[in-house]
């Protein structure tokens, strides 16, 4: 263990001198000031109609109840012309205009011209369900059941971090540790740690306690300055542990089938995107295939997540780590017989 | 110490051998060169000797390890200089060779005083990556010795460096030899193998051609010459004469007793000469 503790320092006061450790923190936090400065709480869903009402005074109250009672924003302007000029500006508004018409109200949407088939048929259900929800005897016969045991909603802001530490502190330690591994190779070092009592598995764990000490060191700061208090700290550290070693191990058996940076760079490249897939399923949970479900990222994403919740399931999170954790001992186990063969070749 | 017999490596797994049928063995004490030029096999054979490559085909045993599985404690007794200087760039010679004692499980040499042996200790915190090529190879050969090891393997060790230095690093060679340290040293150099080396062997293409001490390989392929200026009539003459042809003794002795002689040496067969002559290629 001394020459594990030995090896590990010496990596530790290497880090420090070049500039991968400092990107690192720089990526934190560079996250950290969008996350916070640029990104809302929440992203704003409601839109901005620019309307013109062609009425007489007298019929403008109902309009007026309309407008108060309407989730969207509603900015009035004096005619179907200044409509059609703003919405040339405003991409994301579309425009609406009322007129009478033989004692008939005549309503007008106004759209950008790329909203597909699907936005306008939800429009106009929209639109008429406004008017049938006026009718007199108008009962709403809709109930809604949650099958979700916990239902528990993060902010916009928060739901971005399980991404962040599932992408940027687990697998970027992948591409990281080999591109260490494949320098040692390049300056012959290795070589000369080859012909020393020092064994291969000590050489490559220290490798993995530099990555898991830099994602810890970035994810906590990262976790601190966007989450504050709403995380449960303990279980981020099992699970930042836990799958950066995997991460890190992984990227261990890639780079042991390859010579070079060079050659590896492309299954290194494809891993991490294959790795980003899930995040599809995270925002969007209807999207959940198989296929998605068995990438590490999945498992990854979800765990973190419900960290960030008031009332996670914490028993998950423990879970995940115990599986990351056995599946780290085996690929570590793999990596470290094929390096015995390839390391100084 | 050291113990090879059928050693064969390819670096693509097939018929093309980098080194080929290679058999020697190596006493304690002994130093033992390998004198080929460059891509003669010299290195492939030090790095099966020392684990670097895997034993492909044959036996090697090192300080009595079976190279095919070493033990960790094996590599305790070992040092290897490498060709390349591999130091850490970003560390200080100090940091250099502080951490690469720490990994050893015997009582391994002070940095400092290595450093002092090759006059480095005025930059020892200095970054090694701020040192010149020759200052590099010297760190590098330093740190082969820190576990004062009882089989040296030294891979160009005088190669790049100026003459000074190269000298001063014959001189530590020679002083661990006296210590009783066995030596395996490759060399495309034949000055330093002749200088430093009890037996050496002559590799090309992969095969050894001949094992034996310098000077019985002068003395079986060299030619016994005596080269003389001297004046004759006034005139300066140059002459190579045979110490073992009559007609030649005989020329020589007038020469001696005509006592004009300006400048007169023995001139030996060179280890470059006799590489050629019996490999039929030249030492480059």
């Amino acid at each position: 263990m001394k020459k594990l503790w030995f090896c590990f320092k010496k990596d530790l006061v290497l880090s420090f001198k070049s500039w991968y450790i400092y990107t690192e923190l720089l990526m934190a936090f560079v996250f950290i000031i969008i996350l916070l400065f640029i990104v809302p709480e929440n992203f704003d869903s409601t839109r901005t109609i620019y309307a013109y009402f062609d009425l007489k005074p007298a019929e403008m109250n109902r309009i007026d109840e309309f407008i108060n009672e309407s989730e969207d924003e509603i900015i009035l302007l004096d005619s179907r012309a200044d409509v059609v000029d703003i919405l040339k500006k405003e991409k994301s508004s579309i425009g609406m205009v009322v007129s009478k018409q033989y004692r008939q109200l005549d309503y007008e949407i106004i759209l950008q011209g790329f909203e597909n088939e699907k936005l306008k048929t939800l429009m106009k259900t929209d639109f008429l369900m406004h008017f049938i929800e006026e009718t007199p005897r108008y009962k709403s016969i809709v109930t809604t059941t949650t099958l979700m045991g916990n239902n528990e909603k993060l902010s916009d802001r928060l739901n971005m971090l399980p991404v962040f530490l599932t992408m940027n502190a687990s697998f970027m330690g992948l591409f990281i540790i080999a591109s260490y591994i494949f320098l040692d190779k390049e300056r012959g070092t290795i070589r000369a740690l080859t012909v020393t009592p020092l064994s291969v598995w000590q050489y490559l764990l220290s490798k993995v306690g530099l990555l898991v000490m830099s994602g810890l060191v970035s994810s906590f700061i990262t976790a601190i300055f966007v989450a504050g208090t709403k995380v449960n700290y303990i279980g981020l550290f099992f699970l930042l542990v836990t799958t950066n070693i995997f991460g890190s191990v992984l990227g261990l058996y890639i780079a042991s089938f390859f010579k070079d940076m060079a050659s590896a760079m492309g299954w290194m490249y494809s891993v991490i995107i294959l790795l980003m897939f899930p995040s599809f399923s995270y925002y969007m949970p209807a999207f959940s295939p198989l296929a998605l479900k068995l990438l590490p990222s999945y498992p990854m994403l979800f765990a973190y997540r419900e960290l960030f919740f008031e009332h996670g399931n914490i028993s998950y999170v423990y879970n995940v780590c115990l599986m990351f954790s056995i599946l780290s001992i085996i690929i570590f186990l793999m990596a470290n017989k094929k390096f015995k063969e390839t390391l100084t070749i | 110490m050291i113990k090879v017999k059928g050693l064969y490596h390819s670096y693509s797994n097939d018929d093309k051998y980098a080194v080929k049928d290679a058999n020697f063995e190596i006493k304690k004490g002994e130093v033992f060169g390998f004198l080929g030029p460059s891509g003669a096999g010299k290195s492939t054979t030090q790095g099966v000797l020392t684990g670097l490559l895997p034993i492909q085909k044959g036996e090697v045993t090192i300080a009595g390890y079976d190279i095919r599985n070493p033990k960790k404690e094996m590599f305790n007794l070992i040092g290897v200089s490498f060709e390349q200087s591999n130091v850490y760039d970003k560390l200080t010679a100090y940091e250099n060779l502080n951490f690469y004692r720490k990994l050893f499980d015997v009582k391994t040499r002070k940095p400092k005083e290595l450093l002092e042996l090759v006059g480095l200790d005025h930059v020892a915190n200095k970054k090694a990556g701020e040192f010149s090529k020759g200052m590099k190879h010297r760190l590098t050969f330093i740190r082969s010795m820190i576990n004062n090891p009882i089989i040296w393997f030294l891979d160009e060790p005088t190669t790049g460096l100026d003459p000074a230095i190269a000298s001063e690093i014959k001189e530590i060679i020679k002083k661990e030899k006296e210590k009783g340290v066995t030596i395996f040293l490759t060399t495309h150099n034949m000055y330093v193998a002749d200088e430093l080396c009890d037996r050496i062997a002559f590799i090309i293409d992969g095969e050894i051609k001949l094992i034996d001490s310098p000077r019985n390989l002068k003395l079986k392929y060299g030619k016994k010459l005596v080269e003389v200026e001297h004046f004759e009539n006034d005139i300066l003459k140059k002459e190579s004469l045979s110490l073992i042809e009559p007609k030649d003794k005989a020329r020589l002795n007038d020469i001696i007793t005509a006592g004009n002689i300006e400048i007169m040496h023995t001139k030996e067969a060179t280890l470059e000469e006799i590489f050629i002559k019996v490999t039929g290629k030249e030492l480059k």
